[in-house]
């Protein structure tokens, strides 16, 4: 693209200068620890909604710690970047925010610390297990989980009831309601295939009671053809085929635009997905309504989509400070209502004592006054607990992503993305060293 | 003799300093990084261990097909990108090169100003442009009865082609204007009195008069296709689209260091692309030396007197 000497020069370096002087740079971390006296300080990396009202009001009510807050692109978008090499660096923040599907490859890359001796046995049992289950790996605590992040279906009431639209509960009633949609209104669909985000599919695939990465006796059991994963495949790419739902990107302004001219009436999402239909279309209020995910058997299922989790990384010489702070964040009132009454998130904390402080918090008038959080809390049950993530998601997820946006009618399919995934998770999987079957 | 060393070394250090530490340094970290590899046993979840492998990290970069199809997708973008820009450029500069005075000044200045946006905001721009509910351009086209969709497989290489010719066409088609302008006049009023027309003066006596420059953009431009990044990323993040996130072989050594954490095949894809840059660099240093040494002859008699009047003065 340019051929400037200067630059063409600089083509030698590259990418190698930038690895090279990003991985060079690093600090040595934390010095308050030598301090003998006073607040002891952290920094706190995030981008969860509301993270910083919560960092806020810990500082207010605390005076042996204090947090430094400091916002990073969310993980995909490039804070798992930031992350790994300020942790290569050596000049990493004491605590992160790591998604759950994420937290593998953190662990395995050596970029956090076992936080099982602060975050006990007793703090673990006041929250969602299937969250506890996500965050203990290879026998030890690696995170504190705050939300679990059930899938949960958003729709237009006031365009349901004008086109006479059933509210789908299993996905059979899904693909009827999306005909119906289709043929009320030729350029309205019921919903949106993500290309760029394989994480709303592989929440689909959970559902339906996949489990891709099994671990059994030191080896990885990768299986993406089983038969719940061919059934979402399916029925997915059926949908696609007979153009019943959009695809665009998520949270493009694509995806927007289409939310607010009401030619998408509906959003598969989860829990946390309440708070950004809000904040992104404030003009709609009153016009959105919740009901569970779709299943299979018509009976309540969830997969997990997204959720947060708190983790210390390596270097951190704050690990009880840090992990005390995330608590606070996660198990403690004050902690999920400064987040909540942020009128940004509409998380759902994995502590069970605290969803009536949320729900109290969250102002519901968006959504008619429906009680989401007993919608939230049905389907958080209702997570399969048999999903777990591997060590290399991001191998994995980005190859699946790049083979979404590969999809054409005729040509390669969600299958076919799929496929790749597979093959380039065990090719990672084997790179490293790791016994890998599938 | 001694002053003159020191002036050559005060003179020489500070670039030598800096060329050390921005360019030779960070080559040899990179080298050193694409040696090892990080391994691990069990599940995973035990830690890393860093081992010393060789070339293994050089072998799994050129074995794996996605690193290679990045410089295949590298050769089509210059198959298709470098004529069109190359006719585009110098078609605009032989028109500019016809015009009036007054509108000369303005559409060179018109011309040039997409250059000014840095590559990171045209890309967004252009996003936005291709995007098919929000943009005036695919909603004309399709009004039109022209259905393109840019982010589909189809798609995806002349949408960044038509990102890069936006950016550079006017920076080149100044390159060419200059050449243009820098032809001796007597040359063309000889021509027009021989009968020719504007047609036949463009091409039988301008365009082969700037072939030297139409070289030098066109190896130039090679070069520096190897380093395409920001706008195919730009189109790969966040626009569902056929671009991949190892589209390039620079997005490759990116995503295999920052999405799949493996710095030691990213450093060892960034020495491969280092050693094609160089190699390219060589032989277009080579080439366009030749061609300048060549174009100097010519002229050279017509200097003569000049280079002796101002001897002759000093």
């Amino acid at each position: 693209m340019t051929r400037s000497w200067s630059r063409t020069s600089r083509v030698i370096a590259g990418t190698a200068t930038a690895l090279a002087v990003l991985t060079a740079c690093g600090g040595s971390g934390d010095d308050t620890a030598n301090k003998p006296s006073g607040p002891v300080t952290i920094t706190f990396w995030g981008w969860a909604k509301g993270s910083k009202d919560v960092v806020d009001a810990f500082n207010a009510s605390h005076t042996d710690i204090q947090v430094k807050f400091e916002e990073i692109p969310s993980g995909t978008a490039g804070g798992y970047a930031k992350i790994s090499n300020a942790v290569k660096a050596g000049n990493a923040p004491d605590l992160v925010s790591i998604e759950y599907s994420s937290l593998p490859e953190f662990v395995s890359s050596g970029a956090l610390q076992d936080i099982g001796g602060e975050f006990t046995e007793a703090d673990r049992a006041k929250l969602l297990p299937q969250t506890v289950e996500l965050t203990t790996l290879g026998g030890k605590s690696w995170a504190v989980p705050f939300d679990a992040a059930p899938q949960a279906f958003f729709y237009r009431k006031d365009l349901f009831a004008k086109y006479k639209v059933q509210v789908p509960t299993t996905w059979d009633e899904f693909r009827k309601a999306a005909e119906q949609v289709k043929k009320a209104d030729a350029k309205a669909r019921i919903g949106t295939f993500f290309p760029d985000d394989p994480t709303t599919f592989e929440a689909m695939a959970w559902q339906a009671g996949a489990q891709w990465f099994k671990a059994e006796n030191d080896t990885w059991k990768i299986d993406t053809t089983d038969a719940a994963t061919t059934k979402v495949t399916d029925y997915w790419q059926g949908l696609l085929d007979a153009g019943l739902v959009h695809k665009n990107a998520s949270f493009s302004p694509e995806w927007t635009g289409s939310l607010k001219n009401g030619t998408t009436i509906g959003y598969l999402g989860a829990s946390w997905g309440a708070g950004v239909l809000k904040g992104t279309l404030p003009e709609q209020n009153g016009k959105w309504a919740v009901a569970p995910m779709p299943s299979w058997d018509g009976k309540p299922a969830s997969g997990m989509l997204g959720g947060t989790s708190f983790a210390v990384t390596k270097d951190s010489k704050q690990k009880a400070a840090a992990v005390t702070f995330a608590e606070w964040m996660s198990t403690t009132e004050d902690g999920v209502k400064a987040r909540i009454a942020s009128g940004t998130s509409s998380a759902f904390p994995a502590a069970a004592a605290l969803r009536p402080v949320a729900k109290k918090a969250f102002d519901a008038r968006y959504y008619g006054g429906q009680d989401i959080y007993a919608l939230f809390e049905a389907a958080g049950a209702s997570i399969s607990p048999n999903w777990a993530w591997g060590p290399t998601t991001g191998t994995t997820n980005t190859t699946i992503k790049d083979n979404f946006g590969k999809i054409t009618q005729g040509g390669p399919g969600i299958a076919d993305a799929v496929k790749a995934g597979h093959d380039a998770t065990v090719a990672e999987l084997t790179k490293r060293g790791l016994k890998v079957e599938g | 003799m001694k002053a003159r060393t020191r002036a050559a070394t005060i003179l020489l250090t500070p670039f030598f300093l800096l060329f050390t530490a921005v360019m030779v340094v960070p080559i040899g970290y990179a080298v050193w990084l694409s040696l090892f590899t990080e391994k691990q046993s069990g599940l995973g979840f035990g830690g890393t261990e860093t081992v010393f492998t060789g070339l293994d990290n050089y072998t799994a970069a050129l074995g794996d097909r996605a690193f290679r199809e990045g410089f295949g997708v590298l050769l089509g973008y210059c198959l298709l990108y470098i004529p069109l820009l190359l006719a585009g450029a110098l078609g605009l500069a032989l028109l500019l090169d016809s015009a009036l005075a007054r509108a000369r000044r303005f559409f060179q200045l018109a011309l040039f100003l997409p250059h000014a946006v840095p590559g990171i905001i045209a890309a967004l721009i252009w996003v936005y442009l291709y995007t098919p509910q929000l943009s005036p351009v695919v909603q004309a086209m399709e009004a039109g009865g022209i259905g393109f969709d840019f982010f589909s497989p189809e798609g995806a290489l002349p949408s960044v082609v038509n990102i890069a010719l936006w950016e550079w066409l006017g920076y080149n088609m100044v390159i060419f204007y200059a050449a243009l302008q820098a032809i001796d006049r007597s040359v063309l009023e000889a021509a027009t009195v021989d009968g020719a027309g504007a047609w036949r003066i463009a091409f039988s006596v301008k365009i082969p008069l700037v072939k030297a420059s139409l070289a030098m953009v066109g190896l130039f431009t090679i070069i520096g296709s190897l380093q395409l990044f920001t706008e195919p990323l730009i189109l790969n993040k966040g626009t569902g689209s056929a671009v991949t996130s190892t589209w390039t072989p620079n997005m490759y050594a990116y995503t295999a260091a920052f999405d799949r954490n493996d710095y030691g095949l990213a450093a060892a894809a960034s020495v491969l692309l280092a050693l094609t840059a160089a190699l390219l660099s060589f032989a277009v240093t080579r080439l366009t030396g030749r061609r300048k040494a060549g174009t100097a002859r010519k002229p050279a008699p017509a200097r003569k007197p000049v280079t002796a009047r101002k001897e002759r003065t000093a």
